[in-house]
């Protein structure tokens, strides 16, 4: 790592008395955080095969996206069932960024405006992501999407960001 | 996006490195305040008296913690104390505000009744041990930081 | 049977979006003071201290180690929650839980929070999971801008009900000395006006960011009784917690339908023989982030049925001076610092109970109010207020 020294600066209120300082500390703080096997069979698949895949539950029959090992609804082991989901499906739900946030990762700026949405895969599964349309008067909900995928082999391993966004079918 | 996650080697399991980014403003509050204000105008360093528990607070705070009183009675202390402990630290962190190694004290002011954390400097390691006399150095260019305080150098 | 309980002192700070003239620790201590004032106690008859805080919103960790002297818990049991937006008032279901049991006669409940401090969305961002979470976040805002849109969708409401539940906030905020944003709001067109965040919200479609605090003393019906003339009984407390990225897979992935607010409210109302709430309780405080969120959260708390929260707002049942009052503080959408707004909730709902609303005092007779928390993954915590048990 860089030695990089904290930034520590204060700044003062405006003229009017009596003056207050505020003491500014900007230092972003390091995590590392492990997929575990079921989410790294996930980052797996959608490297190598570009596969959207969950694993479905041997008692109840429902497949989970994010994977999980113990089934949310049965509380069962989920055991290696492993589904590949369709990558079509419809826009359930969407909403679109108009004011900018942080990116808490880095500390920058989002770009805006985007649009992310709730998506509805063609076998039920619900899948959230970014969607490809910006115009808010373009889309709209049961709208037919597809995932277009980062062609580049080495730039995929980044798991869900593997999927650039969701593009309306039929739309070039 | 950056490229952040990466395969374990030998494993089917990915590792996300993360950074949490949190802008952090603290508001010193108005007896806060003074105390910092008075380091950078003034290279006073002032505590707050307890009347009730006839106590001195370094720095100065607004509330006593065993009485729960509000105070209110400004009171300069010395700018010489007495180390009551120390530490030596040789890891370099990022959050440390010089490089290492950085002699870290615990020192008593004279006049306070209890001790702040602080650097030593212009010290000898093997001049260190609890109980020596210490004074403080501001720095030439003071921005209403506890850092006003370069450090505290040994009293000859 | 647990020990019946009463809170017997209300304090809070007043509210706004900064507050350089004091820390954080220094903040707290004017709820904390203000509270003793009411009961008329000293710090010295409070046994144990409850805290509650959204950790990481001033993007420092611990915040209960710098206050323990400002905010009276020095050298006193007592335990800091952080359970989300929820956090205020599982401090409230903490003190009620150990006053209860009867290991503690007379407790203080804090919530607190300074937004001045650190930045909000980046925190709530960096409590999702980083993979799932925040790929396509767009912190709370995000969630509530799609359970809008859902609700619009299903119950018929349209912009024009959500700029009414706005007004209604502002009318009942202006009345209110402590709260928060009082714009003088006149009409429905000065509520489209403004601009959206995140499309279908608006900026006054959704809740400020506000340094303030707001302590509760709870005491034991013994000493509560001798302690204040006017106590309120915590008649009942429920709380129901849910998977954060699963939150809304049982059966609605929008939260629109959300599971724990059905849960909680089953088994609150059922204990407590509730079985028509807006006639068997009097008035609510409930935690609405959005306007819209505040339709959606009448029918999740059957003031009314599916799909009529916005006719509930058009007919001015939820007015101060309606049938059913709601949020006559002017509730979270005029006044919101986190991890103190549920403890405002009920500190609000215990004030009308007293009546000693003031301005802002229900023009109805309350004697059963609710409050109400939601929070994190839409988890929730309800707390029910008698004036006599």
């Amino acid at each position: 790592m860089a030695k990089k020294k904290v930034k520590e600066t204060t700044e003062k209120s405006p003229k009017e008395e009596p003056e207050y300082v505020r003491i500014k500390f900007n230092q972003p703080r390091r995590y590392d955080w492990s997929t575990g096997k079921y989410l790294g069979h996930f980052y797996a698949e959608a490297k190598e095969n570009k596969k959207i895949v969950g694993n479905r539950c041997p008692k109840c029959k429902e497949i989970w996206l994010p994977p999980t090992p113990v089934c949310p609804k049965c509380k069962v082991d989920m055991g290696w069932d492993w589904r590949e989901l369709p990558q079509t499906g419809t826009v359930f739900q969407y909403t679109y960024l108009v004011f900018p946030l942080w990116d808490p990762h880095y500390g920058e700026r989002w770009a805006n405006p985007y649009a992310s949405g709730i998506i509805k895969l063609d076998n039920g599964v619900f899948y959230r992501h970014f969607l490809e349309e910006q115009d808010k008067e373009k889309l709209k909900e049961g709208m037919r999407v597809k995932a277009v995928w980062k062609e580049d082999y080495n730039e995929r391993g980044q798991g869900p960001s593997d999927i650039l966004y969701f593009k309306e079918i039929g739309k070039e | 996006m950056a490229t952040v996650t990466e395969k374990l080697e030998g494993m089917d399991v990915w590792i996300y490195h993360g950074r949490i980014y949190i802008p952090n403003t603290y508001a010193a509050g108005a007896v806060g305040s003074q105390f910092l204000i008075a380091l950078r105008d003034k290279k006073k360093i002032m505590g707050m008296r307890c009347p009730t528990c006839n106590r001195v607070y370094v720095p100065a705070r607004s509330v006593c913690k065993d009485c729960f009183g509000q105070l209110d009675e400004w009171v300069e202390v010395s700018d010489k104390g007495t180390l009551l402990t120390y530490t030596v630290c040789n890891q370099p962190n990022p959050v440390q505000p010089v490089e290492p190694p950085i002699v870290y004290g615990i020192i008593q002011l004279d006049g306070a009744d209890n001790g702040i954390v602080h650097m030593l400097g212009e010290v000898d390691l093997e001049q260190l041990r609890i109980g020596m006399r210490v004074q403080a150095v501001f720095k030439e260019k003071r921005e209403a930081s506890i850092l006003d305080i370069k450090y505290f150098k040994p009293l000859a | 049977m647990p020990n019946r309980l009463a809170i017997v002192g209300i304090g809070q700070t007043y509210h706004t979006s900064k507050r350089p003239d004091v820390n954080y620790a220094e903040m707290t201590r004017e709820a904390v003071m203000a509270a003793l004032a009411d009961a008329q106690l000293s710090i010295k008859d409070i046994e144990a201290t409850f805290m509650a805080n959204m950790e990481t919103f001033e993007a420092i960790y611990l915040p209960d180690h710098q206050m323990a002297a400002e905010a009276g818990f020095y050298g006193k049991p007592g335990l800091k929650v952080g359970t989300g937006g929820t956090s205020g008032a599982s401090a409230v279901a903490e003190g009620f839980y150990f006053v209860a049991s009867g290991l503690y006669d007379v407790a203080l409940v804090i919530g607190c929070e300074k937004q001045d401090c650190g930045d909000t969305t980046a925190a709530i961002s960096a409590a999702a999971t980083p993979i799932w979470g925040k790929g396509a976040t767009t912190g709370a805002i995000g969630e509530f801008a799609k359970q809008a849109l859902s609700y619009m969708k299903t119950s018929g409401a349209k912009e024009e009900h959500a700029a009414m539940v706005r007004l209604k906030a502002d009318r009942n905020a202006c009345r209110n000395p402590y709260a928060h944003l009082k714009l003088g709001l006149k009409s429905i067109e000065d509520v489209l006006k403004s601009p959206y965040l995140v499309w279908p919200l608006r900026l006054l479609d959704f809740c400020p960011q506000s340094c303030g605090a707001c302590a509760l003393i709870f005491a034991s019906e013994k000493r509560a009784k001798k302690i204040s003339k006017k106590p309120v009984w915590v008649a009942d407390i429920e709380t129901v917690h849910q998977e954060p990225f699963r939150a809304g897979s049982f059966g609605d992935p929008t939260g629109k339908e959300t599971y724990t607010q059905h849960v909680a409210c089953e088994r609150l109302y059922k204990r407590n023989g509730i079985t028509k709430p807006r006639r068997d309780i009097d008035l609510a405080e409930i935690y609405e982030p959005s306007n819209w969120e505040e339709m959606n959260l009448y029918e999740h708390f059957h003031f009314c049925g599916k799909g009529e929260g916005w006719k509930l707002i058009e007919k001015g049942i939820t007015e101060i001076e309606g049938e059913f009052p709601v949020n006559p503080s002017g509730g979270v959408l005029a006044t919101n610092p986190i991890g103190a707004t549920p403890t405002i909730r009920v500190a609000e709902a215990a004030l009308q109970i007293r009546g000693d609303g003031g301005e802002h005092q229900a023009t109805r007779e309350v004697k059963t109010a609710l409050a109400t928390a939601l929070g994190g993954p839409n988890w929730t915590v309800m707390t029910l207020l008698k004036r006599s048990l």
